[in-house]
């Protein structure tokens, strides 16, 4: 009975084991059964990571090795954060296989031929809006006047001309950015990446050599349309009076090949008056909105359809300090790279700091490094707003990541700082309201799904049921549909106030689940943002209802928060945890033989207050995980050689 | 003709069987059934062993190598002598059973060929980059004290070592890899890993010196071989 023996070793123990296996007065050896071995090299893979040394086997076999001692030791090692982390990890999947692309904070770059016949790279964003006609939502230079038709993620038409100085002085300007300089927010930047102006530059912060380096000689300063290189916070709202596009034969200023836009009803109605720069309102309407001091709301790429932008890893199963390998990456992937992180580092926060194991739903915490800081600070308000803008909200006015909780002394270089943000705001749920969380699971629908299977352990399994034509939009009652969406659409409804396919959050105030200045027209349609935010399916003549929120108007007001409330008051949740940890360290699935077991440990994770640390000691000192996994003892005994 | 022949037998075999009264299976004899043998009933949950999970065979591995970053693994497996033992972690990753978060792939439990193949490309270039820092030493500058060594922490003599001196070394290395004494291992594992040794070392003392190894060196090499690839070592 290895348990047992363990036992009268731990009160016959006088002295700690130290783990070094290699003290001067070493105690007699102990004896020790084939299964003891086994036993001390699962727990090691379990909680060391690794298999054990040939010293650490040493330390077993000294006849003062305390195993409980070791085992409260290696339940506050990194090795242990990053198993359990792995558990969750292996039923989340949270990274990313997705690009955040949002013309308000992407720089695209395309070059021209200066005035001496030299290439000169130009940043610029899609869809900026400038006075000139001639380049109104374009790139700032008119085909006119560098010989070529540029447009965003299109091929150039024509042949490049010199273009004068006047006009390339005229028309943009010189830019010291964030990512050439660690100190861009000064009126004079001196302390310029890869020099020792630059002192102790994070080693992970790497930039491609193309936006650093241009002829092999380090780039000092980027030329940038006028217009994205205004520093304002705020712009006005600009109506050119151009009301409608011109005739199809008519010619188009400057030698553009697609009319200027035409003013919305928005900036008819509000021209003049301030619009945030950082929203995807001011990219849309003011000319006078860029990328802020050092061009900081903006990511740059190296072409004109994005390009690349940073180098970072494909690869890091071990973790940041170990990659596997080391890739330009496209500045689209940059912003989902870090949401990922986040995710990981709450993780293992969760774990290293044995907290509350709800908090995993209802935490308000998170940790953020420098491109998360710019990110949540500046450039998730680019999300918003635009079929919004009806409703009244011109920008994101309850962020699930509030901008002001964003510590302020991480620039975006800061790769490998993170800091802990203690509250990001009233709207955060633990992982449920993490960008990462949100985009891998884009819809309302998916996130419930989630929901349901990751910490309930329960899932969607449809009935034998005769399918039938219907046009009942109410899965919940339509024959087929409702085994399973009679659950699955009061759990989607907690996200209805969360935007699919975003992290863009509609308050109570401006969007009720039912709204009334939102109903159907005469043709039986929603109409403008009506459309995009409301459900058709689901409107009168006299009101509709928010999207995702049928199943449950209830649930679509109390927000992913209350998700995370009424989740972990369901006695499933804290069985559901016990199980998924217990599987995973006994490394098979549990069955109806574990379910002693399984109620035991959960009874007691719960009276721990939901500590993991105790759970998992619990686990590894029983005897089933001592014993778990033998068919194969034959072999260990007497089969394979 | 034959086909007949056949027919008739058939018939033949079938009114044969027929003829027997049908096997009576319910109610039985009330007698109890007398037993052949008397046994201990093993109560013992049984469940298949599991794979070691990915993450903890890399680890062991960079741990092994002496505690190196994997891309600095990489670089000392790859080395530069054009011996192609390693290519790079990018084309192990997903052999290796990881999970690919992006895709949803999840990790493997269960080896298959490509992992196995996979196990075997690491371990010989473990095995071999060991022997030549721990044997040879680093850049032929004679190898370490035996302490510093990670693998072969023990001394190897020139010419023939009998079983006791075999089995003395054996257990670092079984301890090394499998995690137990080799005096614990299967009855006959230490006479056959003592006799895989001997043939290498024979094989490659009549043979030009074709190998970068000494006949001892290769012997340990294989030795290393057998344990690395062993399942013990994958599973757990």
């Amino acid at each position: 009975m290895p348990i047992l023996m363990l036992l009268s070793l731990a009160v016959a123990s006088v002295s700690a084991w130290m783990g070094d296996g290699a003290r001067a007065e070493a105690p007699p050896p102990a004896r020790r059964t084939l299964e003891d071995y086994r036993h001390f090299r699962i727990a090691a893979i379990d909680l060391l990571g690794r298999m054990p040394t040939r010293d650490e086997i040493a330390g077993f076999e000294r006849s003062d090795f305390d195993f409980a001692r070791w085992v409260d030791r290696a339940l506050t090692g990194p090795a242990y954060t990053e198993r359990m982390t792995r558990i969750y990890m292996d039923v989340l999947r949270l990274e990313p296989n997705l690009n955040f692309r949002n013309a308000t904070s992407e720089l695209l770059r395309h070059e021209v031929l200066g005035p001496d016949g030299k290439n000169v790279w130009v940043y610029y964003r899609e869809n900026q809006r400038r006075e000139r006609p001639e380049t109104d939502g374009e790139f700032c230079l008119s085909p006119d006047e560098t010989g070529v038709v540029i447009r965003a993620r299109q091929p150039d038409k024509g042949t490049p001309k010199k273009v004068t100085k006047k006009t390339l002085d005229q028309f943009t300007v010189a830019v010291r950015p964030w990512w050439l300089y660690r100190d861009y927010k000064t009126r004079e930047p001196k302390q310029l990446y890869g020099t020792d102006a630059w002192k102790n530059a994070d080693p992970q912060y790497r930039p491609v050599e193309s936006l650093v380096t241009e002829d092999g000689k380090p780039v000092t300063e980027v030329r940038v349309c006028r217009e994205e290189a205004s520093a304002r916070d705020a712009g006005h709202v600009y109506a050119s009076g151009r009301t409608k596009p011109p005739p199809k034969d008519a010619k188009l200023p400057g030698g553009r090949t697609r009319p200027p836009p035409v003013d919305s009803r928005y900036a008819t109605q509000h021209q003049g008056e301030e619009v945030v720069c950082a929203t995807k309102l001011g990219l849309d309407n003011a000319p006078d909105c860029g990328c802020g001091v050092g061009l900081e709301r903006c990511i740059p790429g190296d072409g004109n359809n994005g390009g690349n932008a940073f180098y970072f890893p494909n690869h890091m199963p071990l973790g940041p300090g170990y990659p596997l390998d080391d890739a330009r990456q496209r500045q689209e992937r940059w912003f989902p790279y870090w949401w990922s992180r986040e995710a990981v580092h709450f993780l293992d926060d969760l774990f290293a700091s044995d907290r509350d194991f709800r908090e995993i739903l209802t935490g308000k915490q998170s940790f953020v490094n420098g491109p998360l800081a710019q990110f949540y600070g500046s450039i998730q308000r680019s999300n918003c707003c635009g079929p919004e803008t009806g409703f009244g909200m011109l920008q994101e006015s309850e962020p699930l990541f509030e901008p002001r909780a964003v510590p302020e002394d991480l620039e975006p270089q800061d790769v490998s700082t993170w800091k802990l943000v203690t509250d990001r705001g009233p709207h955060a749920a633990g992982i449920l309201t993490m960008p990462m969380f949100l985009e891998k699971y884009a819809s309302a629908r998916a996130r419930g799904a989630a929901l349901y299977n990751d910490f309930l352990c329960k899932s969607f399994v449809a009935d034998n049921q005769q399918l039938t034509a219907s046009t009942e939009p109410n899965l919940m009652v339509r024959p087929g549909c409702k085994t399973c969406h009679a659950t699955l659409e009061p759990l989607a409804a907690y996200f209805a106030r969360v935007e699919p396919s975003s992290f863009v959050f509609l308050p109570e105030s401006l969007f009720p689940v039912h709204s009334t200045t939102c109903k159907l027209d005469k043709n039986g349609r929603l109409n403008g943002g009506c459309n995009a935010l409301y459900d058709a399916a689901f409107a009168d003549a006299k009101s509709a209802t928010l999207r995702s929120a049928y199943g449950s108007p209830e649930h679509a007001d109390e927000t992913p928060a209350g998700a995370a409330r009424d989740i972990v008051a369901m006695p499933e949740f804290a069985a559901c945890a016990v199980q998924r940890v217990t599987s995973s360290f006994l490394g098979r699935p549990t069955n109806a033989d574990d379910q002693a077991l399984l109620d035991e440990l959960t009874s007691s994770f719960v009276r721990s207050g939901f500590k993991m640390r105790s759970l998992v000691k619990a686990i590894v000192l029983s005897d089933a995980y001592g014993k778990s996994n033998n068919l194969a003892s034959g072999t260990w005994r007497g089969g394979s050689q | 003709m034959r086909g007949g022949l056949s027919v008739v037998a058939g018939a033949a075999l079938a009114l044969v069987a027929c003829s027997h009264p049908p096997e009576v299976v319910y109610p039985g004899p009330k007698q109890p059934i007398r037993p052949s043998a008397v046994v201990a009933e093993d109560t013992a949950p049984k469940e298949d062993l599991r794979l070691v999970p990915p993450e903890v065979y890399m680890r062991t591995y960079l741990q092994l190598f002496g505690g190196l970053a994997p891309l600095d693994v990489q670089k000392r497996a790859r080395g530069g002598d054009g011996a192609a033992l390693f290519d790079s972690w990018d084309d192990y990753v997903s052999a290796l059973g990881f999970p690919d978060y992006r895709l949803d792939i999840p990790r493997q439990t269960q080896t298959n060929a490509l992992m196995v193949a996979t196990f075997e490309r690491l371990g010989v270039a473990l095995c071999d980059r060991a022997v030549e820092h721990d044997l040879k030493g680093p850049k032929g500058g004679g190898p370490p004290a035996v302490a510093e060594r990670v693998v072969f922490a023990f001394d190897v003599p020139r010419g023939e070592i009998d079983a006791q001196g075999f089995a003395t070394r054996f257990d670092v290395l079984h301890r090394t890899f499998l995690g137990y004494p080799a005096a614990l291992a299967p009855s006959q594992r230490g006479a056959r890993f003592y006799q895989l040794y001997r043939d290498i070392v024979a094989s490659h003392a009549k043979a030009d010196p074709k190998s970068r190894f000494t006949p001892e060196e290769a012997g340990w090499a294989a030795v290393c071989y057998g344990l690395v690839r062993h399942p013990e070592f994958h599973l757990y």
